[in-house]
Order: C-alpha cells, then structure tokens, then sequence
C-alpha cells in the first residue's frame, strides 16, 4: 500500500533547546528518542548480568559468584531485558513513527507522553535497587525468585523485593499511559482518507499490543499488591497456611506473563511487515489477513495462560484445553510467516542489513515457534518443565522475534531519524556477529534441555561441560557485538552520508514524504491519502 | 463554536478517560481483594 499526499506545512520552528528540551518534552519525536535511549542502556546493563550468567556456567562448579548473586543476576536480567529493554524500546519506535505514519502533528495526549517516559527511569533506579540493595547493610537477602516471583518465596525474600514490586508498579503505570496514548492517537488522529484498513502496518500492531498491555498489566499490578500485603499486611492470598493459595499468583502472574510474550513480539512483526516489503519492492502480502491473524494471536493468546504451569497438577480437561489452545495459536503465526515468504517470493529482493536481520528473523523465529509446540504438548512438556530446553525456546523466540526485530527497526528508520546513513558495511558485520554468536549460544542449550540438565541452577553434572562451554563461548561473542551497534548507532549520529527523504528505494508510506530528518515538527497540516495501489 | 482542534483534543480526553476506566476495572477484578479484605477486617473485629 502506498500514498500520495497533498500537503506537508512545516512552517513551525518552535525548537526548545537544552535539557528543558527533553525533561518537559512534549514532542513524540524527542520522547522517541528518549525511550530508545533508555532502552539501549538497560540492554546493556541486561546483558551484563547474561554475560556474567555464562561466564559463570562455562565449567562446572562455583567459579565467580556465589548462588545467590547467581539467582539475583537470573532474576535481574529477565527484568531489565523484558520490562527495561524490549519493551520501552518498542515504545521508542512507536513515538517516533506512528504520527509519521499516521499523519498526526504528534501523539494524542503529548504531556501524558511525556509522563509516561518520565516514570521510566525512576521505574528503573527501584528495579536496579531492588538487585543492590542486599549488598547494603540492612539490605536483607537478594531476589531469588526469577521473574516470576512466585510465592512462598517472594513473601521471603528481604526488602529488595519491596523495592521490585514498587518498580513493577511504575513500569506498569507507565505501560498503560502509554498504550492509552497510543490507541487514542490511532483511533482519533490519523489523517483524512486513513481508514482502518489502509493504517500501516506498524500502526495495526500497536494498536493490538497496547489493548493487550491495558488487558493484562493491571492484573499483574493486582497480583504483586497482593504480595505486598501478604508480606506486610497479614493478609494470606497466596499463603496455603493461611487460607490462601500460592499457584493463584502463579496464575495471575502467566495471566499478563504469557500476552506479555505478544507484547513483546508485535511491534516487531509490524517492523518486519514494512522492511519485507521494502526490500522486496512489492506490496506485503495479504494484509488483510495479517490483521486478522495479529488479532487472533492476541485473543488465543489471552486464555492459554496455564501452559506455563502443567505441573502444577490440573485436572485433565485444563491441561487438554490449554495444549489445544496453545497449539492453535501456530495457525495465525504460521499465517504471518507465510504472508511475508509470500511477500518475498519474486520479488526484486535486495539484502541491506533489515532485511539481512528479517530473513534471519523468520528462520529462527520459526525454529522457536516450534519447539514452542513440542513444549504445548503437555507430557513432553513434563519433561522438557524447568529444563535448558525451555530457556532455549524462549531466547529462540523473543531474540529473533522481538529484539531482532527491533534492531531492525532501528536500521530500517536510522536514516530517516538522524538524516545520515549508516555504515552498512560495518551493520552488515555486526549483524553476522551478532547472529552467529546468538546461534552458538542458544542452539547447544536445546541438548542440554533435552538430556537433563535443569535451569536457574549454578553449578551442573560434569556431562553438561561442552554444551554450557559453547555456549558461554557463543555468549561472550554474543554480547560483545552489541558494542558495534553502539559505534554504529554513535557514528551515524554524528555524521556520514546524507540520507535523502525517501531513504530505501522501495519505501513507501507517509514517514518517507518528510525529509531526513524530519523537522521539529511535522504534519502539521494533515495530509491528504489517496489510496494509490493496494 | 468550538474549533476542531478543541473538538479533537476533547474527543482524545474522553476516550483517555474511558481506556484508563477500562484498566482500572481490570485492575479491581484481578483482585480476589475485597473478600480477603473483609476477612482480616473480620478477624480483626473479632
């Protein structure tokens, strides 16, 4: 689908300057910008704590950190990845591009924009505490509870974990601020001629990610105050002692944790719709059927939650309902993947680094999916429950389906926001580093998983060493390459070629009308759509 | 008369009003809060 647009006024130069500029920023461009930067900063810290991980599991035995820092660095870096990283990058690409897209002069609500991004880092300086605190005397003992935080554990641990539910909190205060803003900016501010059905498809992502973030954040936001008061205000929700029940956290928790994994996923398929076609130089594939299929992952993907928890001793007909369910969801996900083989499939494909990283997201991706399916078959499950197999998978999918996708997103719109083009020799070379080391880390974990070795654990049977050796191997290429996307994002910043409006030949849609970069502001005048190939 | 941007802005509010309603609902049913409330309310009578 492409436009043609009748007016672009950016007559406007009301450019605030300085650090008033991003403190009381009220420009989606400028919090944008912010959401990505505070996202690059918490991946690096995430990946510290991976890279520690790894480093620790090389060999058996106890080497650097003992086992509780262990389970500290297990539970932070999930934390920071999820919440830190991955998500507010996200919300940094749909700042940025959906009023480009859309034709809006700027997000819907532009002050509670800006609070939603100022949450953030106070968010972040409670989640970061919550991990240092312990080392501090009085600090009580560190998080030992993973991400999940179930009971009785998290009732157990010492004040950290006040200092993580206080964060969780704000993260998710800010999460729904922010899809608030997102769906009323979709619904109410797109330019005349945008119907529903001609938004991009970025657009159509986020739409059904901030609904699930409004369905499912506030049912987390319960479940951690009910920890907060079984902690401290003698109440016995999750306490078996008291009257309570531990495995309702467990389902309230996988009740926002399991669409949590969609959330995640969305907004980079919406990337991957845009640079497939982009770089195919044809129109993506069944874009009807993308819509329906997103909206179908997001509704299937509501109600299979207890497929995280096969072990906890449901009855039949449960376990039944959730494997079916959960396998009925690689309809609507296979259908996106074929929509984009079906986008590629003769078209004038070119190989600029997005589509070097879309390609490899659709392989890998694939390749999580199904063993997703292997571990929704609930007495397989019984085997594979708690292993490295599953922390195989879900690096297989949330790596190349969300952070992939993002880094593609990143290069993909790179030229447009700094007005220069990246070094696409050194992008290319980051991306197979990158990759590759992504490969070596993760695939030997699957072996791992299989023969028996469980996770979250510090220390493992001497017949794990080779796998957890490649591994760790894989994981220190892995994380160090991230240092090459930071000189790469760093040099285009500064300077190199100039990027014209259109930026990639076959680019189309509203964002690629305004020059690179586009003025302070921007669509001021709402252009005019005309639907011109579909 | 109110302009359309006034229009627009307001049209924006409400529908903000009714999302964060919307998440506030989700948030209380969440809860199987208030019959534990009660309870410690009870007990503590007692």
């Amino acid at each position: 689908m492409s436009y043609t647009t009748t007016m672009n006024d950016d007559a406007h130069h009301h450019n605030p300057t300085g650090w008033r500029r991003w403190l009381f920023s009220t420009n989606h461009k400028d919090i944008g910008t912010l959401y990505l930067l505070f996202a690059l900063t918490m991946l690096f810290m995430g990946g510290a704590s991976a890279m520690l991980i790894r480093a620790e599991l090389f060999q058996p035995g106890i080497q650097l950190l003992d086992p509780d820092l262990y389970n500290n660095l297990v539970t932070n870096h999930a934390l920071l990845m999820i919440f830190g990283a991955v998500m507010p990058a996200a919300a940094g690409l749909a700042n940025w591009m959906i009023p480009l897209m859309i034709g809006a002069p700027d997000m819907a609500l532009p002050r509670m924009n800006n609070l939603s991004f100022w949450i953030l880092p106070a968010a972040g300086t409670m989640l970061i505490l919550s991990f240092v605190v312990p080392f501090f005397p009085g600090g009580g003992s560190q998080i030992n509870t993973g991400w999940t935080l179930y009971p009785p554990l998290s009732v157990q641990v010492g004040m950290s974990m006040d200092f993580l539910i206080f964060a969780i909190h704000l993260l998710g205060i800010s999460s729904v601020l922010a899809s608030i803003n997102i769906i009323v900016t979709l619904l109410n501010m797109r330019a005349p001629g945008m119907t529903m059905m001609k938004m991009p498809m970025f657009c159509w992502t986020w739409l059904v990610t901030a609904f699930l973030l409004i369905l499912v954040v506030p049912v987390l936001a319960g479940g951690v105050t009910m920890l907060l008061f079984d902690r401290h205000f003698g109440t016995s929700f999750f306490d078996a002692a008291g009257g309570g029940d531990p495995v309702l956290f467990q389902h309230l928790f996988w009740f926002f944790g399991h669409p949590e994994v969609y959330v995640l996923l969305l907004p980079s398929i919406g990337v991957l719709s845009h640079i497939i076609p982009t770089f195919s130089r044809k129109p993506l594939f069944g874009y009807k059927s993308m819509v329906g299929a997103m909206i179908a992952v997001a509704t299937i993907g509501m109600v299979v939650w207890a497929h995280h928890q096969y072990t906890i001793g449901m009855s039949l007909g449960a376990v039944s309902y959730f494997m079916i369910g959960t396998i009925i969801i690689s309809i609507p996900v296979g259908l996106m993947i074929f929509n984009f083989i079906a986008t590629m499939w003769r078209g004038a494909m070119t190989f600029e680094t997005p589509m070097l990283f879309a390609v490899a997201i659709i392989m890998m991706f694939t390749f999580g999916g199904l063993s997703g399916v292997m571990l929704a078959v609930v007495p397989a499950d019984m085997q594979y429950h708690d292993s490295m197999f599953v922390v195989a998978h879900f690096h297989y999918v949330l790596m190349p389906g969300a952070v992939f996708g993002l880094f593609a997103g990143v290069f993909y719109w790179l030229p447009k926001w700094t007005g220069h083009m990246y070094d696409e020799r050194l992008a290319k070379i980051f991306f197979w580093i990158n990759v590759t080391g992504f490969n070596i880390t993760f695939f030997p974990q699957h072996f791992l998983g299989l023969a028996g070795m469980p996770r979250r654990i510090i220390d493992y049977n001497v017949m794990f060493t080779e796998f957890n050796a490649i591994s760790s191997i894989g994981a220190m290429i892995f994380g160090f390459s991230h240092l090459l996307l930071l000189y790469i994002i760093i040099k285009t910043i500064r300077g190199g070629e100039k990027a014209t409006a259109q930026v990639w030949e076959g680019a189309k849609g509203l964002e690629w009308q305004v020059p690179s970069p586009p003025p302070f502001h921007t669509w001021e005048t709402p252009p005019s759509i005309k639907q011109v190939q579909s | 008369m109110n302009s359309p941007e006034d229009e627009l802005k307001r049209k924006n509010i409400r529908l903000a009003w009714i999302l964060g309603a919307f998440a506030l609902i989700v948030l209380i049913t969440a809860f199987p809060f208030w019959q534990n409330i009660f309870k410690v309310l009870g007990s503590a009578v007692k």
